[in-house]
Protein backbone atom coordinates (compact mmCIF):
# COMPACT_ATOMS: atom_id res chain seq x y z
CA UNK A 1 0.00 0.00 0.00
CA UNK A 2 1.63 3.66 -1.13
CA UNK A 3 0.73 6.15 1.54
CA UNK A 4 0.84 9.93 0.20
CA UNK A 5 -0.35 12.00 2.70
CA UNK A 6 -2.22 14.92 0.10
CA UNK A 7 -4.36 11.96 -1.18
CA UNK A 8 -5.94 11.51 2.66
CA UNK A 9 -9.43 11.12 3.09
CA UNK A 10 -11.87 10.30 5.61
CA UNK A 11 -12.71 6.49 6.12
CA UNK A 12 -15.95 5.84 3.96
CA UNK A 13 -19.01 5.16 5.35
CA UNK A 14 -19.45 1.80 4.02
CA UNK A 15 -16.30 0.95 5.81
CA UNK A 16 -16.92 2.58 9.38
CA UNK A 17 -20.20 1.12 9.42
CA UNK A 18 -18.80 -2.24 8.40
CA UNK A 19 -16.69 -1.76 12.21
CA UNK A 20 -19.89 -1.11 13.75
CA UNK A 21 -21.48 -4.52 12.02
CA UNK A 22 -18.68 -6.30 13.84
CA UNK A 23 -20.43 -5.37 17.09
CA UNK A 24 -23.87 -4.70 17.21
CA UNK A 25 -24.76 -8.28 16.15
CA UNK A 26 -23.16 -9.11 20.06
CA UNK A 27 -24.79 -6.27 21.17
CA UNK A 28 -28.40 -7.15 19.48
CA UNK A 29 -28.00 -10.75 21.60
CA UNK A 30 -27.15 -8.43 24.82
CA UNK A 31 -30.14 -7.01 24.48
CA UNK A 32 -31.96 -10.31 24.23
CA UNK A 33 -30.47 -11.73 27.47
CA UNK A 34 -31.32 -8.62 29.08
CA UNK A 35 -34.63 -8.61 28.36
CA UNK A 36 -34.78 -12.64 29.34
CA UNK A 37 -33.28 -11.31 32.33
CA UNK A 38 -35.73 -8.71 33.06
CA UNK A 39 -38.54 -10.69 32.39
CA UNK A 40 -37.21 -13.14 34.86
CA UNK A 41 -36.70 -10.59 37.64
CA UNK A 42 -40.55 -8.80 37.17
CA UNK A 43 -42.12 -11.80 37.75
CA UNK A 44 -45.06 -10.91 40.19
CA UNK A 45 -44.97 -12.64 43.40
CA UNK A 46 -41.65 -14.59 43.18
CA UNK A 47 -38.07 -14.05 44.61
CA UNK A 48 -35.20 -13.65 42.07
CA UNK A 49 -33.32 -17.30 42.79
CA UNK A 50 -29.43 -17.87 41.31
CA UNK A 51 -30.37 -21.64 41.21
CA UNK A 52 -33.07 -20.62 38.93
CA UNK A 53 -31.43 -17.58 36.73
CA UNK A 54 -28.15 -19.45 36.64
CA UNK A 55 -29.27 -22.30 34.21
CA UNK A 56 -31.23 -19.83 32.19
CA UNK A 57 -28.14 -18.15 31.51
CA UNK A 58 -26.30 -20.89 30.89
CA UNK A 59 -28.17 -21.91 27.85
CA UNK A 60 -27.90 -18.49 26.37
CA UNK A 61 -24.24 -18.94 26.85
CA UNK A 62 -23.86 -22.33 25.52
CA UNK A 63 -25.46 -21.52 22.14
CA UNK A 64 -23.29 -18.22 22.19
CA UNK A 65 -20.23 -20.24 22.26
CA UNK A 66 -21.75 -22.60 19.65
CA UNK A 67 -22.11 -20.20 16.90
CA UNK A 68 -19.03 -17.57 17.75
CA UNK A 69 -16.21 -19.41 15.76
CA UNK A 70 -13.75 -18.59 18.60
CA UNK A 71 -14.61 -15.14 19.20
CA UNK A 72 -16.37 -15.59 22.41
CA UNK A 73 -13.90 -16.47 25.45
CA UNK A 74 -16.69 -16.11 28.25
CA UNK A 75 -19.99 -15.05 28.98
CA UNK A 76 -23.11 -14.47 31.43
CA UNK A 77 -24.80 -12.44 33.33
CA UNK A 78 -23.28 -9.97 36.94
CA UNK A 79 -25.59 -9.13 39.37
CA UNK A 80 -26.48 -5.93 41.33
CA UNK A 81 -25.22 -6.75 45.35
CA UNK A 82 -28.84 -6.25 46.02
CA UNK A 83 -30.46 -8.70 43.06
CA UNK A 84 -29.21 -12.24 43.74
CA UNK A 85 -26.16 -10.92 45.69
CA UNK A 86 -22.36 -10.61 44.92
CA UNK A 87 -22.95 -12.83 41.87
CA UNK A 88 -21.58 -14.05 38.53
CA UNK A 89 -23.45 -16.15 36.37
CA UNK A 90 -20.20 -16.54 33.97
CA UNK A 91 -19.06 -18.97 31.61
CA UNK A 92 -15.46 -19.72 30.03
CA UNK A 93 -14.94 -20.99 26.53
CA UNK A 94 -12.99 -24.19 26.02
CA UNK A 95 -10.78 -22.54 23.97
CA UNK A 96 -9.35 -20.01 26.11
CA UNK A 97 -5.87 -20.70 28.03
CA UNK A 98 -7.58 -20.72 31.04
CA UNK A 99 -9.28 -24.05 30.87
CA UNK A 100 -7.14 -26.10 28.32
CA UNK A 101 -7.85 -29.09 31.08
CA UNK A 102 -11.34 -29.44 29.42
CA UNK A 103 -12.21 -30.46 25.93
CA UNK A 104 -12.63 -27.63 23.02
CA UNK A 105 -16.46 -27.68 23.28
CA UNK A 106 -17.10 -27.36 26.97
CA UNK A 107 -18.02 -24.08 28.98
CA UNK A 108 -16.44 -24.15 32.58
CA UNK A 109 -18.29 -21.89 35.02
CA UNK A 110 -16.08 -18.64 36.46
CA UNK A 111 -15.72 -19.37 40.43
CA UNK A 112 -15.27 -16.43 42.11
CA UNK A 113 -15.21 -15.15 45.76
CA UNK A 114 -18.91 -14.01 46.34
CA UNK A 115 -18.34 -13.32 50.06
CA UNK A 116 -17.67 -9.58 50.69
CA UNK A 117 -15.60 -10.08 53.58
CA UNK A 118 -12.62 -12.84 52.15
CA UNK A 119 -9.48 -11.20 51.49
CA UNK A 120 -9.82 -12.13 47.46
CA UNK A 121 -13.14 -10.79 46.97
CA UNK A 122 -13.52 -8.34 44.31
CA UNK A 123 -15.67 -5.63 44.11
CA UNK A 124 -16.81 -5.65 40.70
CA UNK A 125 -19.31 -2.73 40.93
CA UNK A 126 -16.10 -0.45 40.80
CA UNK A 127 -14.39 -2.17 37.28
CA UNK A 128 -14.97 -0.32 34.02
CA UNK A 129 -17.59 -2.89 32.41
CA UNK A 130 -19.50 -2.81 35.56
CA UNK A 131 -19.27 1.00 36.34
CA UNK A 132 -19.55 2.63 33.28
CA UNK A 133 -22.58 1.16 31.69
CA UNK A 134 -24.25 1.41 35.43
CA UNK A 135 -23.31 4.96 34.92
CA UNK A 136 -24.29 6.09 31.21
CA UNK A 137 -27.57 3.16 31.09
CA UNK A 138 -25.70 2.30 27.98
CA UNK A 139 -23.79 -0.39 26.37
CA UNK A 140 -20.02 -0.27 26.68
CA UNK A 141 -16.75 -1.97 24.97
CA UNK A 142 -13.96 -2.17 27.91
CA UNK A 143 -10.49 -3.20 26.62
CA UNK A 144 -8.27 -4.28 24.63
CA UNK A 145 -6.99 -5.53 28.18
CA UNK A 146 -5.46 -8.55 29.71
CA UNK A 147 -8.05 -9.74 31.54
CA UNK A 148 -5.14 -11.91 33.99
CA UNK A 149 -7.22 -12.60 36.76
CA UNK A 150 -9.97 -14.78 34.25
CA UNK A 151 -8.43 -16.14 31.73
CA UNK A 152 -5.21 -14.51 30.64
CA UNK A 153 -6.48 -13.22 27.42
CA UNK A 154 -6.39 -10.17 25.63
CA UNK A 155 -9.89 -9.41 26.05
CA UNK A 156 -12.47 -6.50 24.89
CA UNK A 157 -15.69 -7.05 27.47
CA UNK A 158 -19.13 -5.49 25.50
CA UNK A 159 -21.32 -5.14 28.53
CA UNK A 160 -25.06 -3.79 29.08
CA UNK A 161 -27.01 -2.78 31.86
CA UNK A 162 -30.16 -4.92 32.76
CA UNK A 163 -33.31 -2.59 34.40
CA UNK A 164 -35.84 -4.22 36.17
CA UNK A 165 -39.20 -1.79 35.78
CA UNK A 166 -37.30 0.11 33.46
CA UNK A 167 -35.19 1.66 36.43
CA UNK A 168 -33.97 -0.40 39.05
CA UNK A 169 -30.38 -1.94 37.96
CA UNK A 170 -30.15 -5.25 38.80
CA UNK A 171 -27.02 -5.89 36.82
CA UNK A 172 -25.41 -6.05 33.63
CA UNK A 173 -25.22 -9.02 30.53
CA UNK A 174 -21.57 -8.69 29.10
CA UNK A 175 -19.48 -11.32 26.32
CA UNK A 176 -15.64 -10.97 26.56
CA UNK A 177 -14.52 -11.51 22.78
CA UNK A 178 -10.60 -12.46 21.97
CA UNK A 179 -8.83 -9.73 20.63
CA UNK A 180 -7.09 -12.06 18.07
CA UNK A 181 -10.12 -13.19 16.27
CA UNK A 182 -11.27 -9.40 16.55
CA UNK A 183 -8.19 -8.56 14.64
CA UNK A 184 -8.82 -11.17 11.78
CA UNK A 185 -12.57 -9.90 11.54
CA UNK A 186 -11.82 -6.40 11.57
CA UNK A 187 -8.34 -5.54 9.72
CA UNK A 188 -10.20 -6.25 6.02
CA UNK A 189 -12.86 -3.94 6.77
CA UNK A 190 -10.45 -1.11 7.37
CA UNK A 191 -9.16 -1.03 3.66
CA UNK A 192 -9.59 2.58 3.47
CA UNK A 193 -8.02 3.57 0.75
CA UNK A 194 -4.44 5.17 1.00
CA UNK A 195 -4.47 6.30 4.47
CA UNK A 196 -3.50 4.27 7.66
CA UNK A 197 -6.86 3.89 9.38
CA UNK A 198 -7.14 2.79 12.92
CA UNK A 199 -9.95 1.77 15.47
CA UNK A 200 -9.85 3.05 18.78
CA UNK A 201 -12.03 2.54 22.35
CA UNK A 202 -13.34 5.70 23.88
CA UNK A 203 -10.03 5.73 25.86
CA UNK A 204 -7.72 6.39 22.50
CA UNK A 205 -6.46 2.87 23.34
CA UNK A 206 -5.91 1.07 19.89
CA UNK A 207 -8.07 -1.81 18.95
CA UNK A 208 -6.36 -2.11 15.63
CA UNK A 209 -4.82 -0.35 13.31
CA UNK A 210 -3.33 -1.19 9.65
CA UNK A 211 -0.44 1.57 10.86
CA UNK A 212 2.00 -0.62 11.62
CA UNK A 213 3.88 1.45 13.59
CA UNK A 214 0.50 1.70 16.10
CA UNK A 215 0.10 -1.72 18.55
CA UNK A 216 -2.90 -2.86 19.29
CA UNK A 217 -3.25 -1.77 22.92
CA UNK A 218 -1.00 1.66 22.48
CA UNK A 219 -2.34 5.13 23.17
CA UNK A 220 -2.58 7.23 20.05
CA UNK A 221 -1.66 10.38 20.98
CA UNK A 222 -3.05 12.97 18.84
CA UNK A 223 -3.30 16.71 19.29
CA UNK A 224 -7.80 17.08 19.96
CA UNK A 225 -8.36 13.72 20.44
CA UNK A 226 -9.04 13.58 23.94
CA UNK A 227 -11.36 16.93 23.77
CA UNK A 228 -13.33 14.93 20.59
CA UNK A 229 -13.21 11.45 22.49
CA UNK A 230 -15.75 13.83 25.13
CA UNK A 231 -18.06 14.71 22.34
CA UNK A 232 -20.55 11.86 21.35
CA UNK A 233 -21.51 14.03 18.14
CA UNK A 234 -21.32 12.29 15.16
CA UNK A 235 -20.07 13.48 12.35
CA UNK A 236 -16.50 13.57 10.68
CA UNK A 237 -14.20 15.23 11.96
CA UNK A 238 -10.56 16.48 11.17
CA UNK A 239 -7.79 16.49 13.61
CA UNK A 240 -4.30 17.00 14.59
CA UNK A 241 -1.59 18.80 12.68
CA UNK A 242 -2.63 20.51 9.69
CA UNK A 243 -5.80 18.94 9.78
CA UNK A 244 -4.74 15.61 8.48
CA UNK A 245 -6.28 12.87 10.74
CA UNK A 246 -10.34 12.44 10.57
CA UNK A 247 -12.26 10.71 13.55
CA UNK A 248 -15.57 8.96 13.30
CA UNK A 249 -17.79 7.35 16.02
CA UNK A 250 -18.47 3.76 14.97
CA UNK A 251 -22.36 3.82 15.36
CA UNK A 252 -23.10 3.21 19.09
CA UNK A 253 -20.24 0.66 19.79
CA UNK A 254 -18.52 3.75 21.54
CA UNK A 255 -15.86 2.79 19.40
CA UNK A 256 -14.11 4.91 16.19
CA UNK A 257 -11.84 5.29 13.70
CA UNK A 258 -9.44 7.59 13.18
CA UNK A 259 -7.45 7.93 9.40
CA UNK A 260 -4.94 9.83 8.22
CA UNK A 261 -1.49 9.67 6.93
CA UNK A 262 0.89 6.57 8.21
CA UNK A 263 4.38 8.20 9.97
CA UNK A 264 6.95 7.39 7.42
CA UNK B 1 -13.34 -9.35 34.14
CA UNK B 2 -10.50 -6.55 34.44
CA UNK B 3 -8.37 -5.56 37.34
CA UNK B 4 -8.09 -6.49 40.83
CA UNK B 5 -9.20 -3.88 42.91
CA UNK B 6 -8.51 -5.55 46.00
CA UNK B 7 -4.25 -6.33 47.13
CA UNK B 8 -3.59 -9.84 46.72
CA UNK B 9 -6.45 -11.20 44.71
CA UNK B 10 -4.44 -11.62 41.47
CA UNK B 11 -1.15 -13.55 42.82
CA UNK B 12 -4.15 -15.52 44.48
CA UNK B 13 -5.92 -15.96 40.76
CA UNK B 14 -2.51 -16.77 39.66
CA UNK B 15 -2.11 -19.72 42.15
CA UNK B 16 -5.03 -21.67 40.37
CA UNK B 17 -4.39 -20.65 36.66
CA UNK B 18 -3.37 -23.80 34.85
CA UNK B 19 0.28 -25.31 34.35
CA UNK B 20 1.70 -26.80 31.53
CA UNK B 21 4.71 -28.30 30.14
CA UNK B 22 6.69 -30.83 32.26
CA UNK B 23 7.41 -31.22 36.09
CA UNK B 24 3.70 -30.62 36.82
CA UNK B 25 3.59 -32.50 39.93
CA UNK B 26 6.89 -30.56 41.47
CA UNK B 27 5.20 -27.24 39.82
CA UNK B 28 1.95 -27.79 41.99
CA UNK B 29 3.94 -28.36 44.74
CA UNK B 30 6.09 -25.06 44.40
CA UNK B 31 3.62 -22.82 43.89
CA UNK B 32 1.08 -24.02 47.04
CA UNK B 33 4.04 -23.93 49.07
CA UNK B 34 4.88 -20.77 47.96
CA UNK B 35 1.25 -19.22 48.12
CA UNK B 36 1.01 -21.27 51.57
CA UNK B 37 4.36 -19.38 52.71
CA UNK B 38 3.56 -16.32 51.35
CA UNK B 39 0.13 -16.04 53.15
CA UNK B 40 -2.39 -15.86 50.31
CA UNK B 41 -3.33 -18.96 51.12
CA UNK B 42 -4.26 -18.64 54.86
CA UNK B 43 -3.58 -20.98 58.29
CA UNK B 44 -7.32 -22.61 58.37
CA UNK B 45 -8.01 -22.23 54.77
CA UNK B 46 -9.85 -24.82 53.02
CA UNK B 47 -7.99 -26.17 49.51
CA UNK B 48 -10.08 -27.31 47.06
CA UNK B 49 -10.41 -30.95 46.65
CA UNK B 50 -7.98 -33.33 44.94
CA UNK B 51 -10.20 -33.29 42.01
CA UNK B 52 -11.12 -29.71 41.98
CA UNK B 53 -7.38 -28.73 41.82
CA UNK B 54 -6.82 -30.63 39.43
CA UNK B 55 -9.30 -29.64 37.61
CA UNK B 56 -8.56 -25.80 37.90
CA UNK B 57 -4.66 -26.34 37.72
CA UNK B 58 -5.19 -28.57 34.40
CA UNK B 59 -3.17 -31.42 35.70
CA UNK B 60 -4.19 -35.22 36.53
CA UNK B 61 -6.21 -36.00 39.54
CA UNK B 62 -2.79 -38.29 40.60
CA UNK B 63 -0.58 -35.19 39.82
CA UNK B 64 -2.64 -32.86 42.62
CA UNK B 65 -3.08 -35.82 44.79
CA UNK B 66 1.03 -36.64 44.76
CA UNK B 67 1.45 -32.77 45.46
CA UNK B 68 -1.06 -32.47 48.72
CA UNK B 69 0.53 -36.06 50.22
CA UNK B 70 3.89 -33.99 50.54
CA UNK B 71 1.94 -30.93 51.83
CA UNK B 72 0.92 -33.01 54.20
CA UNK B 73 4.57 -34.82 55.14
CA UNK B 74 6.01 -30.91 54.87
CA UNK B 75 2.90 -30.12 57.76
CA UNK B 76 1.63 -27.25 55.66
CA UNK B 77 -2.05 -29.50 55.13
CA UNK B 78 -3.46 -31.63 57.03
CA UNK B 79 -6.80 -33.44 55.92
CA UNK B 80 -10.07 -33.74 57.76
CA UNK B 81 -12.35 -37.16 56.96
CA UNK B 82 -15.94 -36.99 57.00
CA UNK B 83 -18.48 -34.24 55.66
CA UNK B 84 -16.74 -31.19 56.79
CA UNK B 85 -13.65 -32.58 55.74
CA UNK B 86 -10.40 -31.62 52.70
CA UNK B 87 -7.10 -30.47 53.03
CA UNK B 88 -6.89 -27.43 55.52
CA UNK B 89 -4.02 -25.49 55.70
CA UNK B 90 -1.83 -25.46 58.89
CA UNK B 91 0.68 -22.84 58.44
CA UNK B 92 1.05 -20.07 60.95
CA UNK B 93 3.93 -18.41 59.71
CA UNK B 94 6.35 -19.85 62.11
CA UNK B 95 8.33 -21.83 59.47
CA UNK B 96 8.31 -19.37 56.93
CA UNK B 97 11.80 -18.64 57.62
CA UNK B 98 13.54 -22.00 57.43
CA UNK B 99 11.91 -23.06 54.52
CA UNK B 100 12.81 -19.92 52.61
CA UNK B 101 16.54 -20.59 53.78
CA UNK B 102 16.18 -24.11 53.09
CA UNK B 103 15.52 -22.87 49.51
CA UNK B 104 18.10 -19.96 49.68
CA UNK B 105 20.66 -22.40 50.70
CA UNK B 106 20.12 -24.83 47.75
CA UNK B 107 20.04 -22.21 45.14
CA UNK B 108 23.48 -21.25 43.55
CA UNK B 109 24.39 -17.52 43.08
CA UNK B 110 24.92 -18.48 39.68
CA UNK B 111 20.82 -19.61 40.34
CA UNK B 112 19.94 -16.53 41.99
CA UNK B 113 21.48 -14.01 39.58
CA UNK B 114 20.00 -15.59 36.74
CA UNK B 115 16.49 -15.32 38.15
CA UNK B 116 17.34 -11.57 38.99
CA UNK B 117 18.17 -11.09 35.29
CA UNK B 118 14.89 -13.58 34.01
CA UNK B 119 13.05 -11.47 35.94
CA UNK B 120 14.30 -8.22 35.43
CA UNK B 121 13.99 -8.63 31.68
CA UNK B 122 10.09 -9.33 32.02
CA UNK B 123 9.16 -6.60 34.90
CA UNK B 124 12.12 -3.96 33.47
CA UNK B 125 10.15 -3.94 30.08
CA UNK B 126 6.84 -4.36 30.99
CA UNK B 127 7.63 -1.24 33.22
CA UNK B 128 8.69 0.49 30.04
CA UNK B 129 5.90 -0.23 27.95
CA UNK B 130 3.49 0.56 30.81
CA UNK B 131 4.50 4.59 31.27
CA UNK B 132 3.75 4.31 27.16
CA UNK B 133 0.30 3.10 27.30
CA UNK B 134 -0.98 3.50 30.39
CA UNK B 135 -3.99 5.85 30.32
CA UNK B 136 -5.52 8.55 33.35
CA UNK B 137 -7.33 5.87 34.85
CA UNK B 138 -4.87 2.79 34.78
CA UNK B 139 -3.13 5.24 36.69
CA UNK B 140 -5.85 6.42 39.52
CA UNK B 141 -6.61 2.71 39.85
CA UNK B 142 -2.65 1.57 40.59
CA UNK B 143 -2.47 4.79 43.10
CA UNK B 144 -5.71 3.57 44.09
CA UNK B 145 -3.49 0.04 45.13
CA UNK B 146 -0.35 1.39 46.67
CA UNK B 147 -2.94 3.24 48.94
CA UNK B 148 -4.60 0.51 50.31
CA UNK B 149 -1.50 -1.67 50.45
CA UNK B 150 0.12 -2.26 54.12
CA UNK B 151 3.49 -2.42 54.42
CA UNK B 152 3.41 -3.23 58.03
CA UNK B 153 4.78 -6.70 57.92
CA UNK B 154 7.06 -8.78 55.43
CA UNK B 155 3.89 -10.53 54.35
CA UNK B 156 2.21 -7.65 53.61
CA UNK B 157 5.04 -6.04 51.99
CA UNK B 158 5.42 -9.21 49.72
CA UNK B 159 2.01 -9.37 48.38
CA UNK B 160 1.83 -5.46 48.21
CA UNK B 161 4.82 -5.60 45.78
CA UNK B 162 3.06 -8.88 43.86
CA UNK B 163 -0.07 -7.04 42.99
CA UNK B 164 1.97 -3.60 41.80
CA UNK B 165 4.25 -5.47 39.81
CA UNK B 166 0.95 -7.62 37.98
CA UNK B 167 -0.64 -4.25 37.41
CA UNK B 168 2.38 -2.86 36.02
CA UNK B 169 2.77 -5.80 33.55
CA UNK B 170 -0.85 -6.11 33.02
CA UNK B 171 -0.47 -2.03 31.99
CA UNK B 172 2.27 -3.14 29.14
CA UNK B 173 -1.17 -4.49 27.08
CA UNK B 174 1.41 -7.93 26.44
CA UNK B 175 -0.78 -10.76 27.57
CA UNK B 176 2.85 -12.54 27.09
CA UNK B 177 4.47 -10.26 29.79
CA UNK B 178 2.09 -10.64 31.96
CA UNK B 179 1.78 -14.31 32.21
CA UNK B 180 5.50 -14.34 32.38
CA UNK B 181 5.44 -11.98 35.20
CA UNK B 182 2.38 -14.44 36.87
CA UNK B 183 4.72 -17.55 36.16
CA UNK B 184 7.75 -16.10 37.69
CA UNK B 185 5.78 -14.46 41.01
CA UNK B 186 3.91 -17.97 41.56
CA UNK B 187 7.24 -19.60 41.51
CA UNK B 188 9.55 -17.70 42.78
CA UNK B 189 8.05 -14.49 44.41
CA UNK B 190 8.56 -15.30 47.92
CA UNK B 191 11.92 -16.19 47.18
CA UNK B 192 12.36 -13.05 45.15
CA UNK B 193 10.93 -10.26 47.58
CA UNK B 194 12.73 -11.79 50.51
CA UNK B 195 14.31 -9.02 51.18
CA UNK B 196 11.19 -7.31 52.46
CA UNK B 197 11.47 -9.05 55.61
CA UNK B 198 14.05 -5.73 56.89
CA UNK B 199 11.78 -2.51 57.78
CA UNK B 200 13.83 -0.37 55.85
CA UNK B 201 13.72 -2.25 52.85
CA UNK B 202 10.02 -2.12 53.05
CA UNK B 203 9.75 1.80 53.26
CA UNK B 204 12.53 1.64 50.02
CA UNK B 205 10.57 -0.53 48.05
CA UNK B 206 7.36 1.75 48.71
CA UNK B 207 9.20 5.03 47.70
CA UNK B 208 10.11 3.20 45.10
CA UNK B 209 6.30 1.81 43.67
CA UNK B 210 5.83 5.41 44.16
CA UNK B 211 8.91 6.73 41.75
CA UNK B 212 7.79 4.31 39.45
CA UNK B 213 4.04 5.77 39.34
CA UNK B 214 5.59 9.35 38.83
CA UNK B 215 7.76 7.58 36.16
CA UNK B 216 4.75 6.56 34.18
CA UNK B 217 2.42 9.28 34.82
CA UNK B 218 5.60 11.28 33.24
CA UNK B 219 5.22 8.52 30.37
CA UNK B 220 9.45 7.99 31.05
CA UNK B 221 9.90 4.75 30.07
CA UNK B 222 13.61 4.52 30.63
CA UNK B 223 12.98 5.70 34.09
CA UNK B 224 10.20 3.33 34.69
CA UNK B 225 12.43 0.96 33.35
CA UNK B 226 15.56 1.67 35.29
CA UNK B 227 13.87 1.78 38.71
CA UNK B 228 12.41 -1.81 38.08
CA UNK B 229 15.40 -2.86 37.17
CA UNK B 230 17.69 -1.47 40.13
CA UNK B 231 14.85 -2.27 42.58
CA UNK B 232 15.57 -5.95 41.20
CA UNK B 233 19.12 -5.86 41.73
CA UNK B 234 18.76 -4.76 44.98
CA UNK B 235 16.73 -7.96 46.02
CA UNK B 236 19.05 -10.39 44.19
CA UNK B 237 21.86 -8.88 45.94
CA UNK B 238 20.47 -8.74 49.02
CA UNK B 239 19.59 -12.64 48.82
CA UNK B 240 23.38 -13.36 47.51
CA UNK B 241 24.41 -11.52 51.18
CA UNK B 242 21.67 -13.55 52.86
CA UNK B 243 22.87 -17.18 51.38
CA UNK B 244 26.13 -16.04 52.32
CA UNK B 245 25.39 -15.29 56.36
CA UNK B 246 23.61 -18.95 56.21
CA UNK B 247 26.09 -20.51 54.60
CA UNK B 248 28.46 -19.14 57.29
CA UNK B 249 26.27 -20.06 60.21
CA UNK B 250 25.35 -23.36 59.60
CA UNK B 251 21.81 -23.99 59.89
CA UNK B 252 21.54 -21.51 62.52
CA UNK B 253 18.50 -18.72 62.49
CA UNK B 254 18.32 -16.00 59.56
CA UNK B 255 16.29 -12.83 61.06
CA UNK B 256 18.15 -10.05 60.37
CA UNK B 257 16.94 -7.13 62.09
CA UNK B 258 13.37 -8.51 61.92
CA UNK B 259 13.39 -11.14 64.96
CA UNK B 260 9.41 -11.71 65.34
CA UNK B 261 7.87 -14.86 63.29
CA UNK B 262 6.27 -13.42 60.10
CA UNK B 263 2.47 -13.59 60.40
CA UNK B 264 0.22 -15.41 57.51
CA UNK B 265 -2.85 -13.59 58.20
CA UNK B 266 -3.50 -10.93 56.05
CA UNK B 267 -3.79 -7.47 57.80
CA UNK B 268 -7.18 -5.73 58.28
Amino acid sequence: MTITPEQTTPPTDACVASIADVFDPVFSRLEQWADLVERYAARPDSVADRAELDPLVEQLVRREFADSDGCVIGAGFVSAPHFLGWHLAWWLGGQNAASQGLPATGIRHLETVEDPLKESFRDYTALEWWRVPAHTGRRHITGPYVDYLCTDEYTLTLTLPVYRGGTELIGVVGIDLSVDEIERDLVPRLDAGAVAATVINASGRVVVSTDAHLATGALLRLPGLTERLADPTPAFTALGPDGAHSFQWCGRTGLAVVAGPAPS
Amino acid sequence: MPQSIRAGSGTRAAIFAPLDGAGRAELVLQRLTDAIVLGVLHNGERLPSEAELARQLGVATVTAREALEILRRNNLVHTKRGRDGGSFVTFAGGGATDLQDDRLLAWSRVQVRDLGVHYSAIAGLAAELAAERASAADIANLERILDRTDAGTADAARRGQGTFRLEVAALSQSARLVREELRLQAEFGSLLWLSLREPRRRERCRAEQRETVAALVAEDGARARQLTVSQITESIEWLIEAKARLEQKGRSTMTGSTSAPVPTGAPA
